[in-house]
């Protein structure tokens, strides 16, 4: 979802300032650092004391979806964010949240710790999206916790990949807890990393990783997804690359640990190319051959 | 007035010829037949006329609307005016058919016949009979002067078929749009009732005729080869 002016952006940081916070009833949206010394049961979520980066608190149901924005304006500028969501018992949320560079040329690194909780009965549908530069880089690591019988949708989307991009993503379900964690990366002149973990922790916990990764010009691409399963629970990982240029690789790799007789796990993995077919087919319905592949990666990463 | 004419046509592909020196003419508003068993050339000569580069024109020319298209590429002969019905069209993966039509329409299409597959990706599990409802819907939102049926009867029951023929006599025949129908079993000239049918064998068009009946009868009880018999000089 594009942001479309700073108005509908409930957090938003440039640099390191924070240009805009938003307040809205039920809600509270904070800089980490000031949630940090305002808020004592904070510090046993955020994994150190946050030098920036948001803190979204949401206590009541709310009827829109939350934005945040955090964007590198400025040359040579390095983020180091800890960012903290809670969503309270019994709330469905709607979050968007986008990280870019503004323009090219800025050199930006962008590393993020993040935690995301959900408590129990809670769901949580995020659409998290990053636009980047070729100069850029990009280190964002988030956890989420998914207590009793909390639901996640989570699609993180990368359209404009950086330099280089090394995204780590750790999810812990308690019991009944359920998510859906789709990655989407259009990787052109990037070396990408990422590293996704599910991790089935209690009884009726199921969760499924989608990774749709598309190979575009002189990327190195590598893709380590895990499900780990701890008690009687459900899971599967759908990984799957589409190589289009020959400059390009796809490393795919799939990981089951099962420690609990009683769990269902299961993996699908594959790396294709465009076939000449449907290029063909398409160019006969009058579109060029860019328009052509276009629409097939745009097919593939369902976007 | 000739829509398209083909001149001495030879096709090539993984080194071995497949076309071997065809000569064709359709006019405006003309539905013509190609008849013809498995492998004897009738969906390379449709691909070649659409600009597939898998295959190789070593020899000949294709001429749309007096132009020579011989070397156009197909997004280039499509946006003239030409148009391919697959018989075994490709999946494309993620993409629904309503996002398709929305990309390559010229022209709204009403759509009575079909409408439950425009949410479903282009071919992914589409039946026989479906497929051909999606190439149909296709080649009419490109509102095209030539459309070339490959195998449009195969897997539809009489019903469907009854039902395609007349969206095609009504969307194309009456509107002067030229039509090409290649047909293993003939079944769908019956309603259509080509002026010319034409019959292939091992790359060679081998009969000219008029009267596609008599060209069905004579398959259906002497096989394709006596259809040399019947040739009837070229239009």
């Amino acid at each position: 979802m594009v942001m479309r002016s700073a108005k509908n952006i409930h957090y938003l940081q440039i640099d390191h300032r924070v240009k805009r916070l938003f307040q809205e009833k039920g809600v509270v949206i904070l800089p980490s650092a000031e949630a940090w010394q305002k808020f004592t049961w904070s510090k046993k979520y955020f994994l150190k004391k946050p030098k920036e980066g948001y803190f979204i608190w949401i206590k009541k149901q709310i009827d829109f979806p939350l934005f945040a924005c955090i964007s590198i304006a400025s040359k040579n500028i390095q983020q180091e964010l800890g960012n903290l969501l809670v969503v309270e018992k019994n709330l469905n949320i709607l979050l968007r949240g986008a990280c870019n560079t503004l323009k090219k040329n800025l050199c930006g690194i962008h590393k993020a710790e993040g935690k995301i909780v959900l408590k129990e009965n809670s769901s949580l549908n995020y659409e998290h999206i990053h636009s980047w530069h070729r100069e850029d880089i990009v280190l964002p690591n988030y956890e989420f916790l998914l207590e009793k019988n909390s639901k996640l949708d989570y699609t993180y989307k990368n359209l404009f990949t950086p330099k280089k991009l090394k995204i780590k993503t750790i999810l812990n379900l308690l019991e009944e807890a359920s998510c859906n964690l789709k990655m989407v990366a259009d990787c052109n002149f990037t070396e990408t990393e990422i590293i996704d973990t599910l991790v089935l922790k209690e009884k009726g916990a199921s969760g499924q990783i989608q990774l749709r990764l598309v190979g575009g010009k002189n990327s190195k691409i590598l893709a380590h997804s895990q499900i780990l399963a701890r008690a009687p629970c459900k899971g599967h990982l759908d990984c799957q690359g589409l190589l289009i240029d020959k400059s390009s690789s796809i490393s795919l790799v799939p990981e089951l640990i099962c420690k609990n007789k009683q769990s269902q796990i299961t993996h699908e993995a594959s790396i294709g190319k465009i076939e000449e077919e449907q290029l063909n087919y398409l160019r006969m319905r009058g579109l060029n051959e860019k328009e052509a592949i276009n629409l097939i990666i745009n097919g593939f990463l369902g976007i | 007035m000739k829509k398209l004419e083909i001149k001495k046509l030879k096709v090539r592909a993984n080194r071995r010829e497949i076309l071997k020196g065809i000569d064709l003419k359709i006019n405006r508003g003309e539905t013509q037949a190609l008849l013809g068993p498995n492998a004897s050339g009738k969906s390379t000569l449709a691909q070649v006329i659409l600009g597939n580069p898998k295959y190789k024109v070593t020899q000949g020319e294709i001429f749309f609307e007096s132009r020579d298209i011989t070397k156009f590429p197909p997004e280039k002969r499509a946006k003239l005016g030409i148009a391919l019905a697959w018989q075994s069209p490709p999946v494309i993966k993620g993409v629904k058919l309503s996002r398709l039509l929305k990309e390559i329409s010229r022209k709204e299409i009403e759509i009575s016949d079909g409408r439950e597959l425009l949410k479903r990706e282009v071919n992914l599990d589409f039946s026989g009979g479906e497929k051909k409802i999606s190439e149909l819907l296709q080649v009419l939102a490109l509102n095209p002067k030539l459309v070339i049926f490959d195998e449009i009867d195969s897997g539809l029951d009489l019903k469907r078929l009854e039902k395609v023929a007349k969206i095609i006599k009504k969307e194309l025949v009456a509107k002067k749009v030229s039509v090409l129908l290649i047909t293993h079993s003939g079944e769908i000239l019956r309603f259509l009732k080509p002026k010319v049918t034409n019959v292939m064998i091992n790359g060679k068009l081998i009969c000219k005729q008029k009267n596609f009946r008599k060209v069905l009868r004579t398959i259906k009880k002497y096989g394709y080869e006596k259809c040399k018999k019947h040739t009837l000089s070229p239009n």
